[in-house]
Order: C-alpha cells, then sequence, then structure tokens
C-alpha cells in the first residue's frame, strides 16, 4: 500500500463504521415497526420532510423574517468550529499559550450568548 | 499540469465576477451580498494558492481569518438588510434612493 | 515569564478595550433597563480613559508582539491617544441624543468599544492580518452604528449602503494584500520591505496589489474617487454616529495608510504610491471644495469638508519623509477637534419641533438666537477655512510646507487653490449665520458635558491653540520618526 493511501486509512475506516451505524439506526425502527404491526401509513406520514415547510411549491415564496434571525446566530456561532478544528489538530504545537487562547474565545462567544439570551434575540416571538 | 497561474486566474476571475454583481445587479439586495461573498472567495484562492506556492501555513492560516470574518460580515450585511426590509417593504436595489446629491 | 504574557503586556490598550468591552456589554444587559445607557456609556468612557492612560506608561522606542504580528512605536501611541479621546468624545456626545429616543438602547457604547479597539489595533498593525482583522473590526459595528435608528428610513439606507460599498472596499483590500503576500513570499511589514528591496525588477503583480490595496484603504479615508458613499452616510446616519465617522476612523485609517506605505514599500516602489496619493490628494482637495458649495443640507456640507480635509492631510504623506507624516499627524490631531466641534454644534441646536438642524437655511440669523454656539461655529469654519490666527491655517502650512520641501511645489499650490475655494462655503455658512434674518428660532438641547466639549474644541480650533503647538510638534515628529528606522 503507498504511503498517502495508508495516511487516509483512518479516514476510510471512520467511513465504513459511520455506514454501517447509519444503515443500522435507519433500517432497525422500520424493521422494528413493520414487523410489530405499528406501522400504519398515511398521506401525511408518508410526505417527506422539509424543516416543516411543503417539500414541493414554488421557490419564491416568502420566508418569515425571523428565519434570517435565527441564520445570522446560526452563522456567528457555526464559526467556532471552524476555529476549533484546525486548534485541535495543532494543540501540541500551541501549548498551553494556544490552550488559553482558546478559551479566552470560547468565554468571549460565551458572553455573546448570554447577551442574545438575557435580550430575547433567542425567543420566537 | 495546473499550477499556480491557473488558480490566479481563475480567483481573478472571481474577484471581477463579484464586482461585476454588485454594480450591474438593479434587482435585489441579496444578490450584492452573494457577490460580496464571491469576491471574499477569490481572495481565500489566492491565498490558499500562494501558501502552497511558497510553502508557508501562513496563507492558509489568513483564509481562515478572511472566513470567519466573511460569516461575521455576511451576518451583519443580513441583519441591516432585515431593518432595512420592515422599513421600506421592499429588498430592491434602485428603490434605495432616497438620499441624493 | 511565558512570551505570550510580554506579548498581551505590550499590546496593554488593546487588552485593557477587549476585557472592557465585554465586560461592557454584561454590564449593560444585567443593569435595570432605564439606567442601562447612562451605566454603559460612562463605562465605556471610564475604560477608553484607562486604556488612554496606559499609553503614557509603556516604555519608549519600539516594542514589537506576537510573533512581529503587532508594534507598539511612538506612532502608534500618538494616534491611539487621538482615537480614544475622539471615541471618549463620540460616546459622551450621543448620551442626550440616545436618552430622548428611548434610554435601554446601552449597545451604541459597546459598539463604540469595539470600533475603538479595533482602530488601535489598525494603528499598531505590524503584519497585513493584523492590519485586515484590525480594519474589519472597526468597520463592522460602524455598519450597525450607521443603521441604529432602526425605524429612521434614511438611516436603514445609510447603513446598508456604507455596509454594501465598505464590504466592497475591504474585498478590494484583502485582493491587494493576497497579492502582495504572493508577490512578496510575507505578510510582515518590515519583511516585504526586505523581500522587495531584494528583488532584481518590479513585478506587475506586486504594483496591482498596492494599487488595489489603496483603492480599499481610499475608501476607508473617503477619499476621492472612493467617496461616494461619505455624503449619503452622513446624512442618513444619526448626528452622533456622523460626528463619530467623521473623526476618529479617519485618524486611525489615515495611520494606517502611512504606516503601510512607508513601512513596507520605502525605497524604489515608492516612488510608485507617491504617484497615486497624489493624485487622491488632489483630487479629494478638488471635489470636496467644488461638490460643497452646491450643498444645501449640513450634514452633507461637512461630508464634502471631510473629503477636502483628508485631500490636505494626504499631501502630507505625498513625500513619503519624515517631516510629511509628522505634518500629517498634526493635520489629523487639529482636524478631528475641528469636526468634532462643528458636528458638536449642528447636535447642540433643536428646532422648534424638536427636530435637529437639517438643511443650511435653518441656521439663519443664529447669531441672534444662540449667540455662543453661532460664535463656536464660526470658529470652526474660520478654522476649518484655514483663515490664520485660528489654529486650521497651521496644519494646512505645515503639510504644505512637507510637500515643497520635497520638490512637489505643484501639489502645493494645487492645495492652495482649493483650500482658496473651500474658504467660499465655510464663510457662507457664517455669512447665513450673523447676517441673514432667523426663519426659525433654534434652542440648544441644553447638554451641559457637550457643551463643554464645544468649549474646549473651540478654544483648541481659536488662536489660543497656538499654545499647543510647541508640544504637538515635538510629539508628532517623534511618533513620525518611529516609522523611520535610523
Amino acid at each position: 500500500m503507498s504511503a498517502i493511501a495508508s495516511e487516509y486509512l483512518p479516514v476510510l475506516l471512520f467511513f465504513a463504521v459511520g455506514i454501517a451505524f447509519a444503515l443500522i439506526f435507519v433500517s432497525a425502527p422500520i424493521a422494528v415497526s413493520a414487523l410489530t404491526g405499528t406501522a400504519k401509513p398515511e398521506a401525511v406520514k408518508l410526505s417527506e420532510y422539509e424543516s416543516g415547510f411543503p417539500a414541493f411549491s414554488d421557490a419564491r415564496a416568502k420566508f418569515d423574517v425571523q428565519f434570517y434571525l435565527v441564520a445570522i446566530l446560526f452563522i456567528v456561532f457555526d464559526l467556532e468550529a471552524a476555529f476549533l478544528f484546525p486548534w485541535a489538530v495543532s494543540l501540541h504545537w500551541g501549548g498551553e499559550s494556544a490552550w488559553w487562547a482558546m478559551m479566552e474565545f470560547l468565554g468571549e462567544l460565551a458572553i455573546g450568548l448570554v447577551y442574545a439570551w438575557k435580550v430575547g434575540a433567542l425567543e420566537w416571538e | 499540469m495546473i499550477g499556480l497561474t491557473h488558480y490566479l486566474a481563475v480567483s481573478a476571475a472571481l474577484f471581477v465576477l463579484g464586482v461585476f454583481g454588485i454594480f450591474l445587479n438593479r434587482r435585489n439586495i441579496i444578490i450584492i451580498l452573494m457577490a460580496l461573498e464571491l469576491i471574499l472567495l477569490s481572495v481565500n484562492i489566492n491565498l490558499v494558492a500562494f501558501s502552497a506556492y511558497l510553502h508557508q501555513v501562513h496563507g492558509q492560516i489568513f483564509a481562515m481569518f478572511v472566513l470567519t470574518v466573511a460569516a461575521g460580515e455576511a451576518a451583519i450585511g443580513l441583519a441591516i438588510l432585515v431593518i432595512y426590509f420592515r422599513n421600506r417593504g421592499t429588498v430592491a436595489v434602485d428603490q434605495a434612493d432616497l438620499m441624493k446629491g | 515569564m511565558h512570551p505570550i504574557f510580554a506579548s498581551i503586556a505590550i499590546a496593554g490598550p488593546e487588552t485593557i478595550l477587549t476585557l472592557g468591552s465585554l465586560a461592557a456589554l454584561m454590564l449593560g444587559t444585567f443593569t435595570p433597563k432605564h439606567r442601562a445607557l447612562v451605566v454603559t456609556s460612562l463605562f465605556a468612557v471610564a475604560i477608553l480613559g484607562v486604556a488612554g492612560f496606559s499609553l503614557t506608561d509603556a516604555p519608549a522606542g519600539r516594542s514589537i508582539a506576537f510573533d512581529g504580528l503587532y508594534v507598539a512605536d511612538d506612532f502608534s501611541a500618538y494616534l491611539k491617544v487621538i482615537i480614544m479621546a475622539a471615541a471618549a468624545a463620540s460616546v459622551l456626545l450621543a448620551l442626550p441624543w440616545l436618552q430622548e429616543r428611548g434610554a435601554g438602547r446601552f449597545e451604541y457604547p459597546v459598539l463604540m468599544l469595539l470600533a475603538a479597539l479595533g482602530m488601535a489595533m489598525m494603528v499598531s498593525a505590524n503584519d497585513l492580518l493584523t492590519l485586515y482583522v484590525g480594519l474589519e473590526l472597526a468597520a463592522l459595528p460602524s455598519y450597525v452604528l450607521a443603521a441604529f435608528s432602526r425605524a429612521d428610513d434614511r438611516s436603514a439606507e445609510a447603513g446598508l449602503k456604507y455596509f454594501v460599498l465598505g464590504a466592497l472596499a475591504s474585498g478590494m483590500l484583502l485582493y491587494g494584500v493576497t497579492l502582495v503576500y504572493g508577490f512578496a513570499g510575507s505578510t510582515q511589514l518590515d519583511v516585504i520591505a526586505q523581500l522587495v528591496s531584494a528583488q532584481a525588477e518590479r513585478s506587475i503583480g506586486m504594483l496591482f496589489g498596492i494599487v488595489f490595496i489603496l483603492a480599499g484603504l481610499a475608501f476607508k479615508v473617503s477619499a476621492v474617487p472612493f467617496h461616494m458613499w461619505t455624503p449619503d452616510v452622513y446624512e442618513g446616519a444619526p448626528t452622533p454616529v456622523a460626528a463619530f465617522f467623521s473623526a476618529a476612523p479617519k485618524a486611525a485609517a489615515l495611520g494606517l495608510m502611512a504606516r503601510v506605505l512607508v513601512v513596507a514599500f520605502p525605497g524604489k516602489v515608492a516612488a510608485d504610491w507617491q504617484q497615486i496619493i497624489m493624485f487622491i490628494a488632489i483630487a479629494s482637495m478638488v471635489l470636496g471644495a467644488v461638490a460643497a458649495v452646491a450643498q444645501t443640507n449640513v450634514k452633507r456640507l461637512l461630508a464634502y469638508s471631510s473629503i477636502a480635509n483628508i485631500g490636505f492631510a494626504l499631501v502630507g504623506l505625498s513625500p513619503g519623509s519624515p517631516a510629511g507624516i509628522s505634518a500629517l499627524l498634526f493635520y489629523v490631531t487639529v482636524y478631528v477637534a475641528m469636526t468634532l466641534g462643528s458636528f458638536l454644534v449642528v447636535l447642540q441646536l433643536r428646532r422648534p419641533d424638536g427636530g435637529t438642524v437639517e438643511t443650511m437655511a435653518d441656521l439663519a440669523g443664529l447669531s441672534k438666537t444662540q449667540p455662543k454656539l453661532a460664535l463656536a461655529l464660526a470658529i470652526f469654519m474660520f478654522s476649518l477655512a484655514g483663515i490664520p490666527p485660528l489654529l486650521g491655517f497651521w496644519p494646512k502650512f505645515a503639510v504644505f510646507q512637507a510637500a515643497i520641501a520635497s520638490g512637489l511645489l505643484g501639489l502645493a499650490i494645487i492645495g492652495f487653490i482649493a483650500s482658496v475655494v473651500a474658504a467660499f462655503y465655510y464663510l457662507r455658512l457664517i455669512k447665513i449665520m450673523y447676517f441673514d434674518e432667523p426663519a426659525v428660532a433654534l434652542a440648544s438641547e441644553g447638554s451641559p458635558v457637550n457643551g463643554a466639549l464645544i468649549a474646549a474644541c473651540a478654544l483648541f480650533c481659536s488662536p489660543l491653540g497656538m499654545l499647543a503647538m510647541s508640544p504637538l510638534a515635538v510629539a508628532t515628529a517623534r511618533a513620525a520618526a518611529a516609522l523611520f528606522p535610523a
């Protein structure tokens, strides 16, 4: 096996395990409900789930402006993940200062969350 | 073989597309936000290409920061857009003309 | 001591501002609504004061922190003092205006603190990365501030325009940054200078990079041909926010421009950027003077005035010499006092229906209804026009002198003509205030803090301000010398 291929072996294993578990988690409930007789198909149950919207309708429908506000908050708090991954894989070079730098960053995010919570930005209404 | 020049050409094309997307678009402000993201994307391609070319990690770290700031910028842009929409009831570009001179 | 703590200590003002802004946000969140604004504002002013005074304690000379990302020297210290003072004044002057519109909106001082933090980072940037992050940290709160009166159509539109054009400008700047990084091979300013001077011939990619960086920075200082946003944003944004925009961010962006150009592109590349800066300076001076003549709105007039003033300040940058940079710093100092003072007077005046002054016709006969404010505004206008006994004359004199000393006689002559044209509309405003019949009886909003700020700015701009000139000359010369390593 070439050096590059063996470097990515863990990723391949991860994929295999992930797919296996996904198959189990999806098929097991279907099999159980089919075997125990609790499966009662009807129109609403059979339709696709698209985050609460009808799956097929005009794409130019107006969204509630609340969705944008949630999206804005999501973008900001999603960003920490973009920093956490490179930080995690390079932590053994950065040492203690890298650790505290990230803790400081997370602390600032937490303060932002407290603010958003307190002013009611997380309420739907 | 794809070299540095190819990456620079793609990124220059994306950059020009982004700039034109801002100035030629008369319909929707959301499209302007998308064009801005296109510009920042072209910048990131440049950074990563140069970083690989120079065998330095600086460019990639810079790209991470650009990514983050771009997201923050998009969040603020959307927030201002929501305020604007609540006042005017439209997001058409040619309606934004209250001040002239 | 771990090196990170040494770096944090060198970046003392920024550390104080960071922790202070987080504390201010929490303070505002957990204070009862009716007191939140006042408490947070006073806290923010205190933080800005502490950050400013921490500069006096800094070690002399040049200290590099964070592996070369950050530099603290006399240049950054001088500009930081101006930025902190202007930001503190902007927080204070907004208080009465904000209280009239509901006391719960404590985000205003917090955003100011964050913008001040970004501006402090800008003038201390020793690396293109710090430059970019600082610039964005200063810009993002500014977009929000421009749209701060949420219910006002014009404020929302101003915020939107400012955001779109500002984001475009930082995109252009960033594109230039990537080109400079790629063609030089480093993001650190002094290393770029070494690498560029080692190159045999100048590369086209590098030239494009410098042009894009200059375009982005010209937008931030609102210099022609990237000035289009300025009148609209000044008119639409709430008046205290426009006052803030005209002062501290201009000082920070000019400082950043000077540091990038002088430190990263000295020697043979300097001729390239000097041409661009000269063009921008001439265009800003001329357009600022000519376009302002037709304005009827006071805030738009002040916007064009700030465009013209940026042009004069850039005359000081054109030679790229220590004398020029020192004149630029002197210009910025006096300009900040003049523009803050003018906006303060506009903010202090109230129409009979309670609204703020918008058109120049509103100011007719101000000398009869509000003689003290009329006198202050007259001082600021004479000073902006550069009439000799007032302080505003001396920085203009200094930048022209620096230009002539470097052989840029033509630039100085055009600047002189532009300042004569500009004097016309400043004097016209004075004529409206002193010789026209009052149209509406303007009241003073009567805030004692703002009154004191107006008095302080007016005293500084009056001939008495010349007493401050010799200490200022020493400080600006030392600050400018920090950019030119011996």
